[in-house]
């Protein structure tokens, strides 16, 4: 995945087995996440939390962006869950975290 | 509401299903029957009107008596096969039967096309396990009535005890003479085994085959004898073969399934039930063909020789049959192709019904013979409750099949499987629904583990005595649970409302737990 000049989307992650694909696309508006999967009947709460939490970090690190989130998720643990987000996120605004 | 003893609520009257205080489980073995079985009406055919053949479905239904408001079964030897389920409801909408109740042992994806006939109130009720779509429309509320799912052996006791009367039994016959007699063994639609069919037949009022392959009286071998059919009915199709048998059934070769195989056959082969005349249960899925996989092995490396091999057939068992590994097999459903072969042509491989394969009110049925079972569950709990209909969202999507009948038979029952599905953890505080009662089940074993039900004492102390502790570990079930929960962190509630769609019956008729309607939106 490589859209990084005149990034208007980016993903990371995969729709294997424990793990999950995620898009995020750059938006004027309020921060959005969706998501899909087996899991959100029991852990939508936690899903949404992890997500905020890894945006909230990354944006008090990079040129803020706000973005729209979208989760297909085949049953990432949280911490598979963050780090593609984190990658997906990184790879919209062409990475510089550090 | 009151509580059973594994502790559910349950409420004094279910609409659609009736007052419980009567019917409360109260233990695996608690509940015993009194007095005399139920038959079907008494027929009498003369030597004049012998001819019971019939054109179609829709003459058979007229011929049958059926009537708006009755009781019709089906059996599912055909699986996802099957063209008779859809074709007789088809017949009876178009006849203006309505208000059906039907009792089939498992309904499967294929039958999604009776979906619009519940709708419309040609089926008003379902008694029987709801596989798949019918499950998901049940689950959200699409009946009125709610779904009462039966075991097995639990079904055919409600037959023979009186709790369902059927008034119309419509069987799948690949092969039926004009007298009626019938098998499953050969013919284009050969299914083996057409044992769950057997109660039906002989406790139905009407009794009605439907073949693609009718041949001159008498064929040989008979599984259903003519003297309980009244007629048969000729049909194009009774089934596509690609969904009536599977091809070879194969092992896992996920090495976390193969981890939990092995260490389940290790427990196995570490109990005293591994010695001669071993009999077992093992299914068709992937890890419990590779514990027989490994069984086999084992059993070959010791010098063992097993007795009987029990329930859903395979060509796994067949070949130990073979091999002189097994020395019978009690076929109450054929699985694969070579099950279909080797009932067909081996006396060894024996057709039993579900009253003989597992009900609990008779004089012994083949269950309480088994020593050891393995088992899958959808979760299970702390106390070794497990469930096995309903998934995590708390959507009704499986049937009982024989779990509640073989872990309550079974000297040795061990349920295998992966510790996680994804993010869902399979150990939990309280399973969503109780299918099995945690007294009957004896072992977890996971990719971490053995965990044993500290009930059996005698089994931790052997798997401490034997030698290998590698290949033996034994996990804490409280261990294993704050295990799963750090992978998958809290579980929210299950998003449901009180309405009840599903009622889960123990084998003797008493209610386990229920099962409520879904919200599907947040």
């Amino acid at each position: 995945m490589t859209i990084r000049d005149n990034a208007r989307t980016a993903q990371a992650g995969t729709l294997e087995s424990m793990d999950c694909l995620v898009t995020v696309t750059e938006s004027t508006g309020e921060r959005q996440i969706e998501i899909s999967g087996a899991a959100v009947s029991r852990f939508a709460g936690a899903m949404t939390k992890k997500v905020n939490q890894v945006l909230d970090e990354l944006e008090g690190k990079t040129e803020a962006k706000s973005v729209v989130v979208s989760v297909q998720d085949n049953g990432a643990l949280d911490i598979v869950l963050g780090a593609r987000v984190e990658a997906a996120y990184l790879r919209l605004v062409g990475g510089g975290a550090s | 509401m009151t509580l059973n003893t594994v502790q559910r609520d349950i409420p004094s009257h279910i609409d659609g299903y009736g007052n419980t205080a009567e019917k409360l489980y109260s233990g695996a073995f608690e509940r015993m029957p009194e007095g005399f079985g139920r038959g079907g009406r008494i027929r009498a055919v003369t030597p004049n009107d012998r001819a019971k053949l019939l054109s179609g479905v829709s003459e058979a239904i007229s011929a049958s008596g059926l009537k708006s408001g009755m009781t019709i079964s089906f059996h599912h030897h055909l699986r996802n096969g099957d063209y008779i389920v859809n074709q007789v409801i088809e017949a009876c909408a178009s006849s203006g039967i309505r208000d059906l109740t039907i009792f089939p042992t498992a309904l499967f994806g294929i039958h999604k096309d009776i979906i619009p006939h519940i709708k419309r109130g040609v089926i008003r009720r379902i008694m029987g396990s709801v596989n798949g779509p019918i499950g998901a429309l049940v689950s959200e509320g699409g009946m009125e009535i709610p779904v009462v799912l039966r075991s097995h052996g639990g079904r055919a006791r409600a037959v023979m005890s009186g709790d369902v009367h059927i008034d119309v039994a419509f069987i799948a016959a690949p092969v039926a003479d004009i007298g009626g007699n019938i098998s499953g063994r050969i013919g284009k639609s050969a299914c083996g085994s057409i044992g769950y069919a057997f109660t039906d037949a002989l406790h139905a009022d009407c009794v009605v085959a439907l073949t693609d392959n009718l041949q001159h009286y008498p064929i040989a071998p008979v599984s259903i004898p003519g003297t309980c059919v009244d007629f048969v009915a000729q049909v194009g199709s009774i089934g596509d073969p690609a969904g009536i048998v599977s091809g070879t059934t194969r092992v896992t070769r996920d090495p976390l399934r193969l981890l939990i195989a092995k260490y389940a056959s290790k427990l196995i082969e570490t109990s005293q039930y591994f010695r001669d005349g071993i009999n077992f249960q093992t299914g068709a899925g992937g890890i419990p063909l590779a514990v027989t996989a490994f069984m086999k092995e084992a059993m070959k490396n010791r010098h063992i020789r097993g007795g009987f091999g029990l329930g859903g057939i395979t060509g796994y068992f067949v070949d130990m049959l073979k091999e002189g590994l097994l020395k019978k097999l009690m076929d109450v459903q054929s699985f694969d192709e070579e099950a279909v072969k080797s009932i067909a042509s081996d006396p060894r491989h024996i057709e039993i019904s579900a009253d003989w394969y597992a009900n609990p009110w008779n004089c012994g049925a083949a269950v309480n013979w088994l020593d050891v079972v393995i088992l899958g569950a959808t979760e299970l709990d702390t106390d070794f409750n497990a469930n096995v209909n309903t998934e995590a969202d708390g959507s009704l999507l499986h049937g009982i099949g024989g779990h509640q009948d073989t872990a309550a038979g079974a000297k040795l029952t061990i349920i295998a499987q992966p510790l996680m599905r994804g993010r869902i953890p399979c150990l939990v505080d309280k399973v969503h629904t109780v299918t099995t009662p945690g007294e009957v089940v004896d072992a977890l074993v996971t990719e971490y583990g053995i965990t044993i039900n500290p009930n059996r004492p005698d089994l931790i102390d052997a798997c401490k005595e034997a030698k290998g502790g590698d290949e033996l570990p034994l996990v804490p079930v409280d261990e294993l649970r704050a295990r799963a929960r750090e992978m998958s962190g809290a579980m929210e509630p299950v998003w449901q409302d009180e309405r009840i769609v599903g009622i889960v019956e123990w084998r003797d008729g008493t209610i386990i737990d229920v099962i409520r309607q879904i919200r599907s939106a947040r």
